[in-house]
C-alpha cells in the first residue's frame, strides 16, 4: 500500500517496503541524493531531515513511520542555498570534502529553531551526533552563531 | 576530497592567466591521459602542480595576447587583467571569450614569462571554496549519489579475515530473497597499481574475497546480505591476536633490529651521561573511517568499462580495473566524482576492482555499497607500533645519546612484497628529529608480521611516530628540567641550511622560526591555573612546518580531560589560498585528535573486534577544542603540502600538555581515563 507524506512541502507517495528506512526512500526510491548514508545506525548524522521539524535519523526510521507527517531534506531548505544557516556555512567557509554538511545542517537549523541563539555547550549538546571527519567543527561553531545573528537581524528588520 | 583543491589549482591557473575570479567556474576532468593519473595524495595537489599550472596558465595568457595583435599594435602594448586583454593607449579592450577561437590557432610559447609573487592578485589571497554552494545545498555528486538507468545494487560479505576465500555458501536461499537479482563470488584480484609502487613477489594487496548479493536497491541488497551464510577458508592469520602482536612487537622493539641510522657511539655515549630515560611507546591500528563509505559505480559492456569512482587515483582505478577485468586500459573511462573523505583509504582501488567485477557478471550498471561495517572492518590500516626509547643527558642538561628501536607491521612489505631490503621495510624516517641534532643516534627497525591489511593513513608513519618521538623528547626537556620550547631550540641549535639526502636541505631557520611562533602565539610563559597546562610538538614534512601548543585542564581524579585551545604555526611556503591552508590544518588537528583521544581497531582471530561509530570512536563536536588559531608564516618558497602536515604534531603537543597539567606522562594511544589517574 502506498505511503505518503509531505515532502519539503509537496504531497509525496512512495509504494515500498514499510520497513525501508526514509534514508532509502529518499536516495533510492526518490533518487534526493542530498541526504547521505553514513552509518545506518543513527550514529554519524549524515541522514539527518526534519520530521515535523525534529532533526531525525532517516537511516532508522521506517518509512511507515512517516505516514502523514512534514519531511524537509537538505534540497528543501532553499531554492537556492538562499537559508541563513546555508548563507552563514558559506561565510565560514565550513565544508571540506563536504559530505557530512547536509546533516550538520539541518542539524543547525532544527537547533535554531529551538534555540535562536545558542551557547556553545547547546551547540556541543545538539551537534555531537552529526560527525564530520574532516574536522569542520570550530567552523561549525563559528556559523551556526553567524546564522543566529543573521537571523536575529531578519526578525528585527521584520518587527 | 576536501582539501580545496578546486579552489586552490585554478587560483593558481587564473593568477597567470589573469582571469577574473568572479568569472571562473570549476570543472572536474574525467580521467585523461594528458592529466596523468590526476593523483590527489601524499599532500602533493598544490605542491606537485604549482609550476606547471603557473606555466599553463601563463602560456594561454601570452596566447591571448599575440591573438589581440589583430589590432595591429605592439604586442607590449597589451596587458592581460580581469579575463579582458587591454590596450592602454587606446584603451581598447577584448573579452577573453573574443580571442579564445584566434588563441587555440597559435602554437603555446614552451617558455611563457611568468608573473612576478609581488604582482600576484590571486596567489596568497583567501579565497572561498567554488565547491561551497553546491556542498551546502546537497548537490555535490559523490560517488555513493551515482545514479544511472537500469543500475543495480551490490552489498559484499566480506572474508572476515583478509586473505580467506569462500568454501561455500547459500546462494539459491539469497537469490530468491525479494529484489534479489544475483549472488555471484568475487575473487580477489592484486592490486597491480599503488601509489607509486612496484609489487614484488610476496606483495599481499589484494582485493577481499567476497560473495556479492546484487539487488534492486541499496535497502533490499543490505537486508538480503542478512540472509548470506558463507564458510570461509581462513588463511593462517584467523589466529592473530593485538594482544599477540603486542608482545611481538613488544620484543622485537627491545633488541637489536635492523640499523636505519647510527651516528657517532650511543652504548658508550650513554654508558658515560649522566641522566639516562628509558620509556616504551604504543599506538594502534587506525581506521580512516571517510564519511562516504566506500563504494564505485561501475558499468562493463564487452571489452570496455565505464567507472563513477571517488577515487584518490583515477588512474589506479583504470589500471586495477584494466588488470582485473583483462582488458587494455584505454577501455576504462574513469568519471571523477566528488570524494567524501580520503584521508588515504582511496588509493587503494579495490572497491573499483569489486564493482567491475560484479558488473561483468550482472553486465548492468552496478554500484557497490560498503556499509560502515565493511569499511571498518576490510579498510587497509595504519600499522599499529611499538618503540622502545634510550636517551642520556650530560651534567648540563644536553642530550648526547638516544637510541629508538621501533617494531610494527610494514607497509612497504605489504605492498612491494617481502624481497624488498630491510631499510626499505621500515617504517621509521632517518631523518625524523631529533636525528642529526644528536651526537650519537641510533635508529633501528624490526618487522613484525601480521596478517592485517595495511595502507595509508593521513601523514602515514609520521602518524604514530611524530607521538613516540615529540613526547620523548618532551621526556627528555622535564629531566633535564629545562623549558620544553627553550629545549627543542637549543637542540636544533642556530638557524642553518643542513644538506642531508641527495639535493635535499633541511632547514633549521624554518624550524626554528614555526617553533617561536607557535610559542608566541600561544603565550608560552604565562602561568596556567592548577590543572591547567601547555605542550608543543613539531613535525617537519611534505616540504612544510609546523609546531602546535596545545593547553589542556586536567581532572586528575575523575580522569576528565578537555582540550581548550590549540595554537598552530605553519610555514608552507608560499600559501596559495591562506583560507585553505587553515582549514587544512584546523581538520588535520582535529584529525590527530581523534588519533590521541578516541580511535583504536583491535584484532581477535584475525578479525576486526570493531564495526561502526560506536566502538570505533572518532572526534565529535564535543570533543573538539573550543579554539584552534592557526598562525602562518609569510613566505615566498614554492608551495609545501598541507594535508598531512598538521596531523601529526596535534597528539604528542595534547600528551605534553596533559604531562604539565598533571605530571601524567602519555605513552599509548588513544589516552585512555585511566592514563589520566594519579598511579
Amino acid at each position: 500500500m502506498p505511503i505518503s507524506f509531505t515532502l519539503n512541502g509537496k504531497a509525496q507517495s512512495v509504494d515500498v517496503s514499510p520497513d525501508m528506512p526514509l534514508l532509502w526512500v529518499l536516495r533510492d526510491t526518490l533518487n534526493m541524493t542530498g541526504t547521505k548514508f553514513g552509518c545506518g545506525m543513527a550514529l554519524c548524522g549524515a541522514c539527518t531531515v526534519h520530521i515535523n521539524g525534529e532533526a531525525t535519523r532517516s537511516c532508522i526510521t521506517p518509512v511507515s513511520s512517516v505516514a502523514g507527517k512534514k519531511i524537509t531534506t537538505i534540497e528543501g531548505l532553499s531554492a537556492d542555498g538562499s537559508h541563513p544557516v546555508q548563507q552563514a556555512w558559506m561565510e565560514e567557509d565550513v565544508p571540506q570534502c563536504g559530505y557530512c554538511q547536509s546533516g550538520q545542517i539541518m542539524s543547525a537549523v532544527a537547533l535554531l529553531s529551538k534555540k535562536p541563539n545558542p551557547t556553545d555547550t547547546d551547540i556541543d549538546d545538539a551537534m555531537s551526533g552529526n560527525i564530520c571527519r574532516c574536522g569542520t567543527y570550530q567552523r561549525i561553531r563559528k556559523a551556526i552563531h553567524r546564522a543566529a545573528s543573521m537571523q536575529a537581524g531578519k526578525a528585527k528588520s521584520a518587527a | 576530497m576536501g582539501q580545496g583543491v578546486r579552489t586552490a589549482l585554478p587560483m593558481i591557473v587564473a593568477e597567470e592567466l589573469s582571469c577574473d575570479w568572479r568569472r571562473v567556474q570549476v570543472l572536474q576532468a574525467d580521467l585523461d591521459p594528458k592529466y596523468g593519473e590526476q593523483l590527489t595524495g601524499g599532500s602533493g595537489s598544490v605542491r606537485d602542480s604549482y609550476s606547471n599550472l603557473r606555466r599553463a596558465g601563463a602560456a594561454a595568457r601570452e596566447m591571448l595576447l599575440s591573438a589581440a595583435a589583430q589590432w595591429n599594435v605592439p604586442r607590449s602594448e597589451c596587458r592581460a587583467e580581469y579575463s579582458l586583454v587591454t590596450h592602454a593607449p587606446t584603451q581598447r579592450k577584448l573579452a577573453f571569450e573574443q580571442l579564445f577561437a584566434a588563441a587555440s590557432a597559435l602554437q603555446p610559447p614552451a617558455d611563457p614569462p611568468l608573473k612576478n609573487p609581488s604582482d600576484f592578485v590571486l596567489i596568497g589571497k583567501s579565497t572561498r571554496r567554488t565547491d561551497c554552494p553546491a556542498k551546502i545545498a546537497g548537490a555535490a555528486q559523490f560517488g555513493l549519489d551515482t545514479r544511472l538507468p537500469g543500475m543495480l545494487v551490490a552489498s559484499v560479505e566480506r572474508s572476515p579475515v583478509y586473505g580467506g576465500t569462500p568454501r561455500r555458501f547459500n546462494a539459491d536461499e539469497v537469490k530468491s530473497a525479494p529484489h534479489v537479482r544475483a549472488v555471484i563470488e568475487v575473487k580477489p584480484v592484486h592490486l597491480t597499481h599503488q601509489f607509486g609502487e612496484t609489487s614484488g613477489p610476496g606483495s599481499r594487496n589484494y582485493s577481499c574475497s567476497g560473495v556479492a548479493v546484487v539487488a534492486d536497491s541499496t535497502w533490499a541488497t543490505m537486508q538480503a546480505r542478512k540472509l548470506l551464510k558463507v564458510e570461509w577458508n581462513e588463511p593462517p592469520s584467523a589466529s592473530e591476536t593485538t594482544a599477540g602482536l603486542r608482545e611481538k612487537m613488544l620484543r622485537l622493539a627491545s633488541e637489536p633490529g635492523t640499523v636505519i641510522r647510527n651516528d657517532g657511539d650511543f652504548d658508550k655515549a650513554q654508558a658515560a651521561s649522566a641522566n639516562k630515560i628509558e620509556a616504551v611507546y604504543e599506538v594502534p591500528f587506525l581506521a580512516h573511517a571517510t564519511m562516504e563509505p566506500v563504494n564505485c559505480t561501475a558499468h562493463v559492456r564487452g571489452d570496455s568499462c565505464e567507472l563513477w569512482a571517488p577515487t584518490q587515483i583515477p588512474g589506479a582505478a583504470a589500471e586495477s580495473v584494466a588488470s582485473a577485468l583483462g582488458i587494455p586500459r584505454e577501455r576504462v573511462k574513469v568519471h571523477v566524482t566528488f570524494i567524501g573523505g580520503g584521508f588515504g583509504r582511496r588509493l587503494i582501488q579495490d572497491y573499483a576492482v569489486e564493482a567491475a567485477l560484479i558488473s561483468r557478471d550482472t553486465g548492468t550498471p552496478v554500484q557497490v555499497v560498503w556499509s560502515r561495517e565493511d569499511d571498518i572492518r576490510h579498510d587497509f590500516y595504519r600499522p599499529a607500533a611499538c618503540h622502545v626509547l634510550q636517551a642520556g643527558l650530560d651534567t648540563q642538561g644536553q642530550l648526547v645519546s638516544w637510541r629508538h628501536r621501533g617494531s610494527s607491521p610494514s607497509i612497504e612489505t605489504f605492498y612491494n612484497g617481502t624481497g624488498i631490503s630491510p631499510q626499505a621495510a621500515a617504517q621509521v624516517d632517518s631523518l625524523d628529529f631529533p636525528a642529526l641534532f644528536i651526537p650519537n643516534f641510533r635508529l633501528e627497525f624490526a618487522v613484525a608480521e601480521s596478517g592485517m591489511p595495511l595502507g595509508y593513513w593521513r601523514s602515514v608513519d609520521a602518524s604514530g611516530n611524530q607521538f613516540v618521538l615529540s613526547s620523548f623528547f618532551d621526556e627528555a626537556a622535564h629531566t633535564a628540567g629545562r623549558d620544553p620550547v627553550e629545549f627543542l631550540l637549543a637542540t636544533f641549535g642556530p638557524a642553518r641550511k643542513i644538506p642531508v639526502r641527495s639535493g635535499e636541505t633541511l632547514d633549521v631557520g624554518r624550524r626554528r622560526e614555526v617553533i617561536e611562533l607557535a610559542a608566541e602565539k600561544a603565550g608560552w610563559h604565562k602561568t596556567l591555573s592548577a590543572g591547567r597546562g601547555r605542550g608543543i610538538a613539531a613535525a617537519f614534512g611534505w616540504g612544510s612546518y609546523v609546531a602546535q601548543v596545545a593547553e589542556v585542564t586536567c581532572d586528575a581524579k575523575k580522569g576528565a580531560l578537555r582540550v581548550d585551545r590549540i595554537v598552530c604555526a605553519v610555514d608552507c611556503g608560499t600559501a596559495v589560498n591562506p583560507l585553505s591552508v587553515k582549514a587544512q590544518m584546523e581538520g588535520a588537528i582535529n584529525f590527530g585528535l581523534a588519533q590521541a583521544l578516541k580511535s583504536a581497531i583491535t584484532v581477535s582471530r584475525g578479525r576486526v573486534e570493531q564495526s561502526n561509530f560506536h566502538d570505533y570512536e572518532v572526534l565529535r563536536m564535543s570533543d573538539a577544542p573550543p579554539v584552534i588559531e592557526v598562525h602562518i608564516v609569510p613566505s615566498a618558497e614554492s608551495p609545501g603540502g598541507c594535508g598531512e602536515p598538521g596531523v601529526p604534531a596535534a597528539a604528542p603537543a595534547l600528551g605534553n600538555a596533559i604531562f604539565a597539567a598533571s605530571g601524567k606522562r602519555i605513552r599509548r594511544l588513544p589516552i585512555r581515563a585511566a592514563d589520566l589517574r594519579p598511579a
